[in-house]
Protein backbone atom coordinates (compact mmCIF):
# COMPACT_ATOMS: atom_id res chain seq x y z
CA UNK A 1 0.00 0.00 0.00
CA UNK A 2 1.44 3.58 -0.99
CA UNK A 3 0.84 6.63 1.07
CA UNK A 4 1.65 9.70 -0.59
CA UNK A 5 1.97 12.51 1.91
CA UNK A 6 1.43 16.44 0.59
CA UNK A 7 3.97 18.86 2.10
CA UNK A 8 2.61 21.79 2.82
CA UNK A 9 3.95 25.10 4.86
CA UNK A 10 6.77 24.44 7.06
CA UNK A 11 6.89 20.36 6.53
CA UNK A 12 8.12 21.12 2.96
CA UNK A 13 11.02 21.55 4.22
CA UNK A 14 11.02 17.79 4.78
CA UNK A 15 11.85 17.05 1.15
CA UNK A 16 12.66 19.16 -2.07
CA UNK A 17 9.45 17.55 -4.22
CA UNK A 18 6.25 18.40 -2.51
CA UNK A 19 5.64 15.12 -1.05
CA UNK A 20 6.72 12.23 0.58
CA UNK A 21 5.94 8.30 -0.29
CA UNK A 22 5.69 5.58 2.47
CA UNK A 23 5.23 1.95 0.99
CA UNK A 24 3.37 0.44 4.14
CA UNK A 25 2.44 -3.67 4.68
CA UNK A 26 -0.47 -3.29 6.69
CA UNK A 27 -3.36 -0.85 6.94
CA UNK A 28 -2.44 1.66 9.37
CA UNK A 29 -3.43 4.77 11.49
CA UNK A 30 -2.82 8.57 10.88
CA UNK A 31 -1.40 8.10 14.49
CA UNK A 32 0.98 5.32 13.15
CA UNK A 33 1.63 7.44 10.13
CA UNK A 34 2.81 10.29 12.02
CA UNK A 35 5.39 7.75 13.92
CA UNK A 36 6.53 7.00 10.08
CA UNK A 37 7.46 10.47 9.52
CA UNK A 38 9.31 11.12 12.58
CA UNK A 39 11.07 8.11 11.51
CA UNK A 40 12.05 9.60 8.46
CA UNK A 41 12.87 12.50 10.05
CA UNK A 42 15.40 10.70 12.28
CA UNK A 43 16.66 8.72 9.24
CA UNK A 44 17.13 11.58 6.89
CA UNK A 45 17.73 14.89 9.02
CA UNK A 46 19.52 13.41 12.26
CA UNK A 47 16.33 13.54 14.85
CA UNK A 48 16.08 17.58 13.62
CA UNK A 49 13.71 18.53 16.59
CA UNK A 50 12.11 21.30 14.41
CA UNK A 51 10.98 19.22 12.33
CA UNK A 52 9.54 16.65 14.72
CA UNK A 53 7.87 19.43 16.20
CA UNK A 54 5.91 20.22 13.39
CA UNK A 55 4.71 17.09 12.62
CA UNK A 56 3.58 16.74 15.82
CA UNK A 57 1.73 19.79 15.88
CA UNK A 58 0.12 19.09 12.36
CA UNK A 59 -3.55 17.89 11.42
CA UNK A 60 -3.94 15.29 8.62
CA UNK A 61 -6.33 16.04 5.69
CA UNK A 62 -7.94 13.40 3.68
CA UNK A 63 -8.03 13.23 -0.54
CA UNK A 64 -11.74 14.85 0.11
CA UNK A 65 -9.93 18.07 1.53
CA UNK A 66 -11.43 17.26 5.57
CA UNK A 67 -9.47 16.82 8.43
CA UNK A 68 -9.09 13.84 9.98
CA UNK A 69 -8.42 12.18 13.28
CA UNK A 70 -5.51 10.66 14.74
CA UNK A 71 -7.33 7.21 14.42
CA UNK A 72 -8.28 7.59 10.81
CA UNK A 73 -7.10 4.55 9.36
CA UNK A 74 -5.66 4.36 5.87
CA UNK A 75 -6.28 1.59 4.31
CA UNK A 76 -5.53 1.68 0.50
CA UNK A 77 -3.37 3.82 -1.82
CA UNK A 78 -4.13 7.28 -1.18
CA UNK A 79 -3.02 10.74 -0.71
CA UNK A 80 -2.61 12.62 3.01
CA UNK A 81 -2.06 16.13 3.35
CA UNK A 82 0.15 17.17 6.05
CA UNK A 83 -1.55 20.63 7.60
CA UNK A 84 1.23 22.09 10.06
CA UNK A 85 -0.29 25.27 12.36
CA UNK A 86 -1.68 28.19 10.09
CA UNK A 87 -1.05 31.51 9.89
CA UNK A 88 -2.71 33.09 6.51
CA UNK A 89 -3.94 36.96 5.95
CA UNK B 1 -23.15 36.41 -3.09
CA UNK B 2 -19.74 35.01 -2.74
CA UNK B 3 -16.67 35.15 -5.10
CA UNK B 4 -13.57 33.58 -3.52
CA UNK B 5 -10.53 32.32 -5.08
CA UNK B 6 -6.60 32.04 -4.77
CA UNK B 7 -4.76 33.43 -6.79
CA UNK B 8 -1.05 32.12 -7.91
CA UNK B 9 1.50 34.98 -8.22
CA UNK B 10 3.25 32.93 -11.18
CA UNK B 11 -0.19 33.24 -13.27
CA UNK B 12 -1.73 36.40 -12.52
CA UNK B 13 -2.16 38.99 -10.24
CA UNK B 14 -4.52 40.66 -7.66
CA UNK B 15 -6.45 43.40 -8.36
CA UNK B 16 -8.60 45.77 -6.05
CA UNK B 17 -10.49 46.82 -9.14
CA UNK B 18 -12.28 43.51 -9.53
CA UNK B 19 -13.15 43.46 -5.78
CA UNK B 20 -14.96 46.87 -6.23
CA UNK B 21 -16.86 45.75 -9.40
CA UNK B 22 -18.36 42.66 -7.59
CA UNK B 23 -19.09 44.26 -4.73
CA UNK B 24 -20.82 47.03 -6.67
CA UNK B 25 -24.80 47.39 -6.18
CA UNK B 26 -27.28 49.79 -6.12
CA UNK B 27 -28.67 47.52 -3.08
CA UNK B 28 -26.19 48.00 -0.90
CA UNK B 29 -25.62 51.48 1.25
CA UNK B 30 -22.46 50.40 2.99
CA UNK B 31 -18.76 48.68 1.18
CA UNK B 32 -15.67 48.03 2.65
CA UNK B 33 -12.69 46.90 0.91
CA UNK B 34 -10.00 45.02 3.77
CA UNK B 35 -6.47 44.12 2.00
CA UNK B 36 -3.63 42.46 4.10
CA UNK B 37 -0.52 44.00 2.53
CA UNK B 38 3.49 42.97 3.44
CA UNK B 39 5.01 44.94 6.52
CA UNK B 40 8.59 45.86 6.93
CA UNK B 41 9.23 44.35 10.28
CA UNK B 42 7.83 41.58 12.48
CA UNK B 43 9.25 40.73 15.77
CA UNK B 44 12.11 43.10 15.63
CA UNK B 45 13.01 41.97 12.04
CA UNK B 46 13.54 43.23 9.10
CA UNK B 47 11.19 41.37 6.32
CA UNK B 48 12.31 41.72 2.64
CA UNK B 49 9.33 39.87 1.59
CA UNK B 50 6.95 36.60 2.38
CA UNK B 51 6.11 33.76 0.11
CA UNK B 52 2.69 32.54 0.83
CA UNK B 53 1.56 28.58 0.27
CA UNK B 54 -1.72 27.15 0.75
CA UNK B 55 -4.07 24.11 0.55
CA UNK B 56 -6.27 25.45 -2.42
CA UNK B 57 -9.04 23.31 -2.05
CA UNK B 58 -8.87 23.31 1.65
CA UNK B 59 -9.08 27.09 1.78
CA UNK B 60 -11.58 27.61 -1.06
CA UNK B 61 -13.85 24.96 1.17
CA UNK B 62 -12.92 26.94 4.61
CA UNK B 63 -14.10 30.55 2.33
CA UNK B 64 -17.08 28.89 1.53
CA UNK B 65 -18.12 27.37 4.77
CA UNK B 66 -17.14 30.75 6.53
CA UNK B 67 -19.74 32.41 3.93
CA UNK B 68 -22.54 30.15 4.58
CA UNK B 69 -22.69 30.40 8.41
CA UNK B 70 -22.99 34.22 8.18
CA UNK B 71 -26.85 34.40 8.28
CA UNK B 72 -26.75 32.21 10.75
CA UNK B 73 -23.80 33.26 13.70
CA UNK B 74 -24.32 37.47 12.16
CA UNK B 75 -28.00 37.18 10.98
CA UNK B 76 -26.68 39.13 8.09
CA UNK B 77 -29.01 38.14 4.91
CA UNK B 78 -28.68 40.54 1.92
CA UNK B 79 -24.47 41.05 1.53
CA UNK B 80 -22.25 40.58 -1.17
CA UNK B 81 -18.67 39.03 -0.30
CA UNK B 82 -15.30 39.00 -2.31
CA UNK B 83 -12.26 37.17 -0.97
CA UNK B 84 -9.22 36.20 -2.66
CA UNK B 85 -5.99 35.40 -1.29
CA UNK B 86 -2.51 34.95 -2.66
CA UNK B 87 0.17 32.70 -3.23
CA UNK B 88 3.70 32.81 -4.34
CA UNK B 89 6.39 35.28 -3.59
CA UNK B 90 5.68 38.75 -2.39
CA UNK B 91 7.37 42.12 -2.12
CA UNK B 92 7.31 44.82 1.03
CA UNK B 93 3.76 46.68 0.95
CA UNK B 94 2.26 44.14 -1.76
CA UNK B 95 -1.31 42.68 -1.11
CA UNK B 96 -1.58 39.40 0.26
CA UNK B 97 -5.76 39.18 0.73
CA UNK B 98 -8.48 41.31 -0.24
CA UNK B 99 -12.39 40.45 1.26
CA UNK B 100 -14.21 43.02 0.11
CA UNK B 101 -18.22 43.36 1.40
CA UNK B 102 -21.20 45.17 0.63
CA UNK B 103 -24.34 45.32 2.82
CA UNK B 104 -27.80 47.54 3.33
CA UNK B 105 -25.99 49.23 6.13
CA UNK B 106 -23.02 50.46 7.44
CA UNK B 107 -22.16 48.38 10.84
CA UNK B 108 -23.01 45.15 9.40
CA UNK B 109 -20.42 45.59 6.27
CA UNK B 110 -18.06 46.39 9.93
CA UNK B 111 -18.98 43.33 11.46
CA UNK B 112 -18.60 41.16 8.30
CA UNK B 113 -15.32 42.53 7.29
CA UNK B 114 -13.75 41.88 10.63
CA UNK B 115 -15.51 38.35 10.91
CA UNK B 116 -14.31 36.87 7.80
CA UNK B 117 -10.57 38.02 8.63
CA UNK B 118 -10.63 36.62 11.79
CA UNK B 119 -12.42 33.03 10.88
CA UNK B 120 -9.57 32.89 8.02
CA UNK B 121 -6.99 33.34 10.27
CA UNK B 122 -8.39 30.90 12.26
CA UNK B 123 -9.80 28.15 9.85
CA UNK B 124 -7.84 28.38 6.00
CA UNK B 125 -4.80 26.06 5.71
CA UNK B 126 -2.75 29.08 4.69
CA UNK B 127 1.24 29.41 5.60
CA UNK B 128 3.64 32.62 5.44
CA UNK B 129 7.35 31.89 5.04
CA UNK B 130 8.95 35.79 6.27
CA UNK B 131 12.62 36.08 4.56
CA UNK B 132 14.55 38.87 6.05
CA UNK B 133 17.62 41.20 5.72
CA UNK B 134 19.88 39.20 6.21
CA UNK B 135 18.91 36.76 3.70
CA UNK B 136 17.61 33.99 6.23
CA UNK B 137 14.15 32.89 5.98
CA UNK B 138 11.53 31.13 8.33
CA UNK B 139 7.99 29.63 8.15
CA UNK B 140 6.52 31.51 10.45
CA UNK B 141 4.72 29.64 13.97
CA UNK B 142 0.59 29.57 13.46
CA UNK B 143 -2.37 27.89 15.55
CA UNK B 144 -2.67 23.99 14.64
CA UNK B 145 -6.26 23.82 12.88
CA UNK B 146 -8.52 21.14 14.54
CA UNK B 147 -10.94 18.45 13.03
CA UNK B 148 -14.74 19.30 13.51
Amino acid sequence: MKVKLELFGASRDLSDKDFLEFNLEKKISIKDLKKKIINYVDQNFKGNENFKKIIETSSFCSEDNNIISDNYKITKDQKIGIIPPIGGG
Amino acid sequence: MLHSKIIDLKKEKIEVNKAEEFISSSKFGASLIFKGTVRETNENKKVTGITYDSHDAMVIKSFEEIYSEIDQKLKIKDKAVYIEHVKGYLGLGEISIIIAVACPHRAETYILSRYIIEEIKKRSPIWKKEHYENEDSEWLKGNPIQAN
